[in-house]
C-alpha cells in the first residue's frame, strides 16, 4: 500500500509508452469520472464547453505529453485566420489566409512525421553520413492536421462559418473520441452540431455502448489476439510454411480491419453516447466486388477527405480520361504517404492509385459481363487477393520481407499443414471464423442486434459488457502458438 | 445526472467495481473453469520501476552474476536440450545457430504458458531428457510467474522438482526477461540453482529489451541479442561451459522442435 498513490499519479500523468486510448482501463476510470460532469454541463453549452475542451487536452496530455500545446497553437492560429480570412475582401488575401493556414499546418506534420524520411533519402542520394534526428511523433498528428485544413479551406469556399469563439473551434478539433485515430471529423458535418448542442437520447446512449462493445470485441479480443500469430509470421519470413504464412497474410487482412474499425466504433459510439454524431468510418469493406468499392467501404473519412480536398482540386475527372487517370494515382499515393513516412507506405498507395486506373480503364468491359453470382464471386475473390497482397508490403518491415512472405506461399506451399495447423492453432482459427462470418452476414443484421440490444433490459446489457471485457482479460495474456518448423 | 446517462453511468460502475474487487485475487473459477482478473489491485499497488524490492526470499542474484575467473571450455560438440516456456520462441532459433556453428545438436521444447509448477507437476522434462539424451541442457523459465504471490512458498518444491529431473547433467537456467518487478521467482530459482554444482543462473532482470506488442515477450532481434549475452556470459560464469563461438548467421533451426499447449497435462 505503500506505493499507491504514487501509482495512481503515475496512471493519471503522461507515460510515454502507455498512450490513453479506448481499450485501455484507464480510460474507462476517467471516462466513469468525466461522463457525471458531461451530463451536469451538457445543458450550460459555455461550461460544457470549456469542460470538454480541457478534457480532450488532458486526453492528448495523457498520450503525447507536452505536445497538447502544440494542438492549442495550431488551433489558435487556424481559428484566428479564418476570422481574418472572412472579413477580407480580396480574392488574393482570402487565398493567402488559406496558404499560411494550410502550409503551417502541413510544415509541422512534415516536420514530426516525414522529417527524418526525406533526410534520410537525401543522404542516400548525396552519399552523406544520415543521423536520424530525435523527434517524437504527436499522437494523431495526420488526423487532427487534416481536420484543421478542411476547416480552413471550408471557411474559404464559404461551406462553413467560422466558429465565434476559439472554445467552439478547439472543441471540433480536440473532440477527444475522434483525436488521436479519427474518424477524420469534417467541420461542416461536425461544427453544426457543436452550436446545436443537441442533448443525447437514451437510444443514442445505448445504441453507443452498443458500438462500444463492438469495438472492444473486434480491437481488443479478436484483432489484440490474432496479432500475435500474424507478428510472428511477419518477423521471421523464412521461419514457415507456405501455408502458415499464407494464414499470416489472411490473419492482418482480417487484423487491420478489426483494430481500425474497432476502434472507430467505440470511438463513434463515445461521441453518440455524448450527443454528437461521427460519420462512418468502415461499412464492411472486404465484402467489396471491386477496387472502387473498397474505397467507399474503407476508411471513409479518410478516403472521402482526399477526394475532396486533393482529387477533385487537381481536377478530379474534369480534365479527360487521362488526367483522371493521373489524379486519382496521385491521390491514392499522397494516400499511401499519410500511413506513414517509408517507401512501403508510397508503394502501397500507389499500387492502389493504379488498381483503380485499371478498374475504372475495364469498366465500360466488366460492366457487359452478366450480374450474377459467378461473376460476382470471381470479382470479390480478384479484390481480396489484390487487397491482401498489398497489405503484405504494408506491413512487413522491409522489401525484401515482404517478396520472401510472397515466395514463400507460392513456392512453399503444402495442403497437408492444414489439419495440423487447424488443431494445433485452433483458437486462432475460431476467432478468424467469427469474424469472417460476422463480416458476411447481411449489415442490417447488425443493426437490428443493436436495436434489440438497446431495448434489452439493464440486466443484460451489463451481464453482456462483463462478459466482454472478461473474455478480454482472459484472451489479454493467452498466447498464440506458435508453428515453427512443425515436424509431424 | 440526468435520467438518459444514469443507467449506462451505473452499468459502468458496477463493472468497474466488480473487476475491480475481483483483481484481489489471482485468478477465480466458475464451474470448473478458471477466470483470470484484471491485475487492477496489483498495478495500484505494485513496488514501482526503480525502486528496491523488500523481498523475503534470500538475496542472490547478486552473487550469481559475480565476475569469476574464466573455466575450462568444454570443446566435444553437446546434445544440447531447450526447454520452456514461449521465451523459447525467440531465443531457440539463436541458440540453434550458436549450435550450428560449434557443432551441437539442438532439441527445444516450448510449452506455452508454462511455469515452474506445471514442469514441475509433470515428468515431461525427464522424458525428453531420455528421448534426447541431451548433454547439456538449457531452461528457459519464470516469465509467466513473476508476480504471483507468495511465491517461494508455493514454487519452491516444484524448482527442485526440475532441477532433480534434469539431475548431473550441466545446465544453465536463464531468468525470465522481467518487464515489472517480480515478486520472487528469480531468487528463488538462482537459491536453488546455487546450490547444484552442475549448473549456473543466467540472472536476465535488469537487462534492457525491446518488446514485442504483448509489452512482455523481448522483439526477435531482442531476443538474439539476449541469447548473445548468455553465450558470453557462459564461459566464466557457467559451471560447466561449452563451446559457444559467435555464429556467422542470425539464427537457425533446431533438429527438432517439440510444441505443447498451455492446457496439456
Amino acid at each position: 500500500m505503500e506505493y499507491l498513490w504514487h501509482n495512481i499519479c503515475e496512471l493519471f500523468s503522461y507515460q510515454k509508452d502507455a498512450p490513453m486510448i479506448f481499450s485501455s482501463g484507464i480510460f474507462w476510470v476517467i471516462f466513469l469520472m468525466f461522463l457525471p460532469i458531461y451530463a451536469a454541463l451538457k445543458d450550460k453549452r459555455k461550461q460544457m464547453l470549456v469542460f470538454v475542451v480541457a478534457f480532450s487536452l488532458y486526453f492528448y496530455y495523457k498520450s503525447s505529453g507536452l505536445f497538447f500545446l502544440l494542438l492549442v497553437c495550431t488551433s489558435l492560429l487556424d481559428w484566428t485566420l479564418s476570422r481574418v480570412l472572412v472579413k477580407l475582401r480580396s480574392k488574393a488575401a482570402q487565398k493567402l489566409c488559406v496558404a499560411v493556414s494550410v502550409v503551417t499546418s502541413l510544415s509541422i506534420l512534415g516536420y514530426f512525421k516525414y522529417a527524418n524520411f526525406f533526410l534520410w533519402n537525401w543522404n542516400e542520394m548525396v552519399g552523406g553520413n544520415f543521423q536520424p534526428l530525435d523527434i517524437i511523433l504527436p499522437v494523431g498528428i495526420s488526423f487532427y492536421t487534416f481536420q484543421s485544413i478542411s476547416y480552413i479551406v471550408d471557411v474559404y469556399k464559404g461551406r462553413v462559418q467560422p466558429t465565434s469563439s476559439w472554445l467552439e473551434y478547439a472543441f471540433f478539433l480536440s473532440f477527444f473520441p475522434a483525436l488521436v485515430a479519427g474518424p477524420i471529423v469534417r467541420a461542416d458535418y461536425f461544427i453544426p452540431q457543436i452550436k446545436e448542442n443537441r442533448s443525447a437520447t437514451r437510444d443514442e446512449v445505448y445504441f453507443g455502448f452498443w458500438l462500444i462493445i463492438l469495438g472492444i470485441i473486434k480491437k481488443s479480443l479478436i484483432a489484440d489476439y490474432i496479432s500475435q500469430y500474424n507478428d510472428l509470421i511477419f518477423s521471421s519470413p523464412t521461419g514457415y510454411t507456405g501455408f502458415e504464412s499464407l494464414m499470416g497474410v489472411i490473419g492482418y487482412t482480417m487484423q487491420i480491419y478489426c483494430d481500425f474499425s474497432g476502434y472507430s466504433d467505440m470511438a463513434i459510439g463515445i461521441a453518440l453516447i455524448m450527443g454528437f454524431k461521427l460519420s462512418a468510418n468502415f461499412d464492411f469493406p472486404y465484402k467489396s466486388t471491386n477496387l472502387t468499392e473498397f474505397w467507399r467501404r474503407w476508411h471513409i473519412s479518410l478516403s472521402s477527405w482526399l477526394r475532396d480536398y486533393v482529387y477533385i482540386p487537381l481536377g478530379g475527372n474534369r480534365k479527360g480520361t487521362a488526367r483522371t487517370y493521373i489524379n486519382n494515382f496521385l491521390t491514392m499515393l499522397i494516400g499511401g504517404l499519410w500511413h506513414g513516412a517509408a517507401w512501403k507506405f508510397v508503394f502501397w498507395g500507389a499500387m492502389h492509385g493504379a488498381g483503380l486506373a485499371v478498374h475504372k480503364a475495364s469498366k465500360p468491359w466488366l460492366d457487359r459481363l452478366p450480374n450474377n453470382w459467378l461473376v460476382r464471386s470471381v470479382s470479390w475473390i480478384v479484390t481480396m487477393v489484390f487487397v491482401s497482397f498489398l497489405w503484405v508490403f504494408f506491413r512487413a518491415d522491409s522489401w525484401t520481407d515482404s517478396w520472401l512472405i510472397v515466395k514463400n506461399i507460392v513456392t512453399n506451399f503444402n495442403f497437408a499443414y492444414i489439419p495440423v495447423f487447424m488443431q494445433v492453432r485452433y483458437v486462432w482459427c475460431i476467432m478468424m471464423a467469427v469474424i469472417m462470418v460476422a463480416h458476411a452476414v447481411p449489415s442490417r443484421w447488425w443493426t437490428s442486434l443493436g436495436n434489440i440490444f438497446v431495448r434489452s433490459h439493464w440486466v443484460v446489457k451489463l451481464v453482456v459488457f462483463v462478459v466482454v471485457v472478461q473474455l478480454v482479460i482472459q484472451f489479454m495474456s493467452e498466447e498464440v502458438s506458435p508453428f515453427i518448423y512443425f515436424q509431424f | 445526472m440526468n435520467k438518459t446517462y444514469k443507467g449506462f453511468w451505473l452499468i459502468l460502475l458496477v463493472s468497474f467495481v466488480l473487476f475491480f474487487t475481483l483483481s484481489a485475487f489471482d485468478s477465480f473459477k466458475i464451474g470448473g473453469m478458471e477466470l483470470k482478473t484484471s491485475g487492477m489491485i496489483d498495478r495500484l499497488t505494485r513496488v514501482p520501476e526503480g525502486v528496491e524490492a523488500e523481498i523475503e526470499t534470500e538475496q542472490v542474484s547478486a552473487s550469481v552474476v559475480e565476475e569469476k575467473k574464466p573455466r575450462v571450455i568444454d570443446e566435444t560438440p553437446q546434445t544440447i536440450l531447450f526447454v520452456g516456456d514461449s521465451m523459447l520462441e525467440g531465443l531457440y532459433p539463436r541458440l540453434a545457430a550458436y549450435a550450428a556453428e560449434n557443432g551441437h545438436t539442438l532439441y527445444s521444447v516450448i510449452w506455452y504458458s508454462s511455469t515452474s509448477e506445471v514442469w514441475g507437476n509433470s515428468t515431461k522434462l525427464a522424458e525428453y531428457i531420455e528421448k534426447c539424451k541431451p548433454t547439456y541442457i538449457f531452461v528457459s523459465l519464470g516469465a509467466n510467474e513473476l508476480f504471483v504471490k507468495n511465491i517461494a512458498e508455493k514454487r519452491d518444491k516444484y524448482v527442485k522438482n526440475i532441477l532433480s529431473q534434469i539431475g548431473n547433467i550441466p545446465f544453465v537456467w536463464i531468468g525470465p526477461p522481467n518487464w515489472k518487478p517480480d515478486t520472487g521467482i528469480n531468487d528463488l530459482v538462482a537459491k536453488n540453482v546455487k546450490r547444484c554444482e552442475n549448473g549456473s543462473f543466467f540472472v536476465s532482470n535488469g537487462m534492457h529489451f525491446d518488446r514485442a506488442k504483448d509489452g512482455a515477450h523481448p522483439t526477435r532481434k531482442s531476443a538474439r541479442a539476449w541469447m548473445d549475452s548468455v553465450a558470453r556470459w557462459m564461459p566464466a560464469n557457467a559451471a560447466h561451459p561449452i563451446k559457444m563461438n559467435l555464429p556467422k548467421v542470425e539464427t537457425a533451426k533446431a533438429k527438432r522442435v517439440f510444441m505443447h499447449q498451455p492446457n496439456e497435462k
